[in-house]
C-alpha cells in the first residue's frame, strides 16, 4: 500500500514542477529536493525492520557485529551520496554530482579498511 | 508535512511569480526583487529544515 503513497508523491512533484516551470524555473529544483526527501522518509521507516532482522540473524549465525554495523554505515553513505548526486544531475551540475560522488567513495573505502584488513589476514592463513 | 509540504513551495512559488510581475508593472523593479528574494528565503527555510531532519534520520537509522 505504501508503494501507492510514493508513487502519488513522485506524480504529484511532477505536476507541480511542469506547472511551475514556466513561472519561476528555480523552484522546480526546491519541489523536487522536497519531493525526494518526502519519499526518503516513506522508505527509511522500511529500513528499519530489515535492520532489526539482519542484526538479529548476525548474532545468531555469530558474525561480528563490528563488521554489520561497518556494512550499515556504508549503506548509509552511499543513500545520502546518491540523493545529494541526483538532485545535482537534476540541476545540471554534473560537475558538483561527479565530486560528491567521489568523496562519497573515498569515506566509504576508507571505512571499509578493517573488513579489507582481515579479509587480507584469513587468506594470509589459508596459504601456508 | 507529507504533501502538503510540495503545495506550500508551490504556492510560494506562484505568489512569488505573480507578485514580482505585479510590482514590475507597477514600475517598482526594486520591491519585485525584493519579493523575489523574499520567496526565496522562506522556501529554503523549509526545505533545510526538511533535509535536516531527513539527514538526522538516517544518522540515526545507521548510526553513522
Amino acid at each position: 500500500m505504501d508503494i501507492v503513497k510514493i508513487i502519488g508523491v513522485g506524480l504529484i512533484a511532477l505536476i507541480i514542477i511542469v506547472v511551475i516551470r514556466q513561472y519561476k524555473p528555480e523552484f522546480t529544483m526546491y519541489v523536487s529536493i522536497i519531493a525526494g526527501a518526502i519519499i526518503l522518509f516513506l522508505v527509511l521507516d522500511k529500513v528499519t525492520g530489515i535492520i532489526t532482522l539482519l542484526t538479529s540473524l548476525s548474532k545468531k549465525t555469530g558474525i561480528n557485529s563490528e563488521y554489520l554495523s561497518i556494512l550499515l554505515k556504508i549503506t548509509g553513505i552511499a543513500i545520502l551520496t546518491e540523493f545529494a548526486v541526483s538532485i545535482c544531475k537534476d540541476a545540471g551540475e554534473t560537475a558538483i554530482a561527479s565530486k560528491v560522488d567521489l568523496g562519497g567513495k573515498i569515506i566509504i573505502i576508507s571505512m571499509s579498511i578493517p573488513i579489507i584488513s582481515a579479509l587480507l589476514e584469513i587468506i594470509m592463513k589459508i596459504i601456508p | 508535512m507529507e504533501i502538503d509540504l510540495l503545495f506550500k513551495i508551490a504556492a510560494i512559488g506562484i505568489l512569488v511569480a505573480v507578485l514580482h510581475q505585479v510590482l514590475v508593472r507597477a514600475g517598482r523593479e526594486d520591491q519585485a526583487m525584493m519579493t523575489t528574494l523574499a520567496g526565496v528565503v522562506i522556501v529554503l527555510s523549509i526545505v533545510i529544515k526538511e533535509i535536516s531532519t531527513l539527514f538526522n534520520n538516517v544518522r540515526v537509522i545507521f548510526n553513522l
